[in-house]
């Protein structure tokens, strides 16, 4: 076991040159690369980190979104369902004011009918009764209706002359108005009877179409009538409560 | 037969003779710059490693755990000396299975280079770590009177590396020799991998013992606290 020095000093020097040369070629490009590796790694962390927040950012930012348009559509929808139940609540009350107009106007339109057909049915009514009246007048006592419609007021006027005489006031024109104009020998004889009742009054004859059949006396504010509106009335009376039973029986 | 590669002398240029120990030295240096260079000549972080610079990665990064786990103070400068005496001498000794193949490491005269190499490092690093003052207080710790026991000790460091390296390499080598010439072939094989073993051991425990050394040169000793600071450590 011997030991030789120039041996010890060539491999102090060969493991000096060796630790140079591992340094140059194995420990320094492996841990760079090592180093490098890790920073890319890190760099690559980071990034992805970044990204990641960005994306959590964008994520959140989605889900705020989200729920801000449920949120809105919550909104929009319960607005549409107001206006829609607005609208139909709307439409409904249109509706129902439109029915109530058209049932409105039926009923009017009805009641026009009807109001028609009454006037008409009275009008026939009391000018069938004023025909009747005359052929029963004329074929059972040879008078006309005017005759005894003259000799009525006739009749009834010296008892309503003091009334008269307080309802005309200072008037002194008394005017008779009939449907048809009435003959001369009777309206000379009304005129002597109105004149007996209330002397110095003026008596003037008129003619009305639309007046019932029958006589009218108006003296200043006051107004007498002996006219066949009585009995039509009375007609009326009978034909209303058969057309009330008629709809009755048609709203059942 | 011959006990140390020193005596085999392969070359001679101009009248000096280079023996085994020096050809088989620089043999072991170009095969481990060759593949250095070989599998680092293409090194780019883009690039995925492949398995040969995955396989220098783990040994270097091994190489420098061990490191970091001895030393306080973890250095590049004391990754390439230890790792380099780690390398330089498992190298050498696994390649004893190749026929032929005379180990450096089976030298006295390499064992007590390196150990005069680590001998040497590790006031270095002290000096460059704690300065020389620092460096050179750490012989008279405790005490002045530990001064020649530390010295002693200093010194005896690097002969129980020489030795303790050259003896079971040597001794792996010639038992291997011996059992060759009087057996015919399995024990021969048997002993081959266990001075296989004992080489990888042997080269083990040369690194980390030379990275102990240089640590425990380079460690900043702690301040022992007086009475008095214990004394207001226990108060607070």
């Amino acid at each position: 076991m011997s030991i030789d020095w120039i041996t010890v000093a060539a491999q102090i020097a060969n493991f000096l040159v060796l630790v140079w040369l591992l340094k140059r070629f194995l420990y320094r490009p492996i841990l760079d690369g090592i180093d490098a590796r890790e920073r890319q790694i890190t760099e690559r962390m980071q990034e992805a980190g970044r990204i990641r927040a960005e994306a959590e950012a964008a994520e959140a930012e989605h889900q705020f979104e989200i729920a801000r348009l449920k949120a809105g559509r919550e909104g929009v929808l319960a607005e549409a369902r107001k206006e829609a139940e607005q609208e139909r609540d709307q439409i409904l009350s249109t509706a129902r004011e439109q029915t109530a107009r058209e049932h409105a106007a039926r009923e009017e339109a009805r009641t026009d009918e009807a109001r028609r057909f009454a006037a008409d049915l009275e009008l026939r009514g009391a000018s069938a009764l004023v025909a009747l009246l005359r052929k029963a007048l004329g074929d059972l006592s040879g008078e006309t209706l005017e005759d005894r419609i003259v000799a009525r007021a006739a009749e009834r006027l010296p008892g309503m002359a003091a009334d008269l005489a307080d309802a005309a006031g200072e008037s002194r024109k008394a005017i008779v108005t009939t449907q048809a104009r009435l003959p001369d020998d009777l309206q000379a004889r009304l005129k002597r009877d109105i004149r007996d009742a209330m002397p110095d009054i003026n008596v003037q004859f008129r003619t009305d179409p639309d007046q019932s059949p029958g006589l009218g006396l108006r003296v200043g504010g006051a107004q007498l009538g002996w006219t066949a509106d009585a009995y039509v009335n009375g007609l009326q009376d009978i034909l209303e409560g058969a057309r009330h039973e008629r709809g009755q029986s048609d709203a059942a | 037969m011959e006990l140390t590669p020193d005596d085999t002398i392969l070359f001679s240029i101009a009248g000096f003779g280079l023996n085994a120990t020096i050809v088989f030295t620089w043999i072991v240096m170009a095969l481990l710059t060759g593949a250095s260079i070989l599998i680092t000549r293409n090194l780019r972080p883009d690039v995925p490693p492949d398995r040969w610079r995955t396989t220098l990665e783990t040994i270097v990064l091994t190489i420098q755990g061990q490191i970091n786990e001895i030393s306080a103070r973890p250095d590049r400068r004391l990754l390439y000396f230890s790792g380099t005496l780690f390398l330089f001498i498992i190298v050498s000794n696994l390649l004893a299975i190749v026929p032929g193949w005379h180990a450096p490491t089976a030298s006295l005269s390499t064992t007590a280079g390196l150990a005069l190499a680590v001998l040497v490092a590790v006031p270095l690093f002290g000096i460059g770590s704690r300065g020389l003052g620092g460096y050179l207080r750490s012989y008279i710790e405790p005490n002045i009177v530990m001064l020649p026991f530390n010295i002693i000790g200093e010194a005896s460091r690097g002969v129980s590396l020489a030795i303790r390296l050259y003896g079971n390499v040597m001794s792996g080598a010639v038992i291997a020799a011996i059992l060759l010439s009087v057996a015919p072939f399995f024990f021969p094989v048997v002993m081959d991998m266990l001075g296989m073993l004992t080489g990888v051991i042997q080269a083990y425990i040369f690194a980390i013992l030379a990275t102990v050394y240089i640590s425990s040169a380079t460690a900043t000793p702690e301040p022992q606290s007086g009475p008095a600071e214990q004394t207001a450590k226990e108060q607070t």
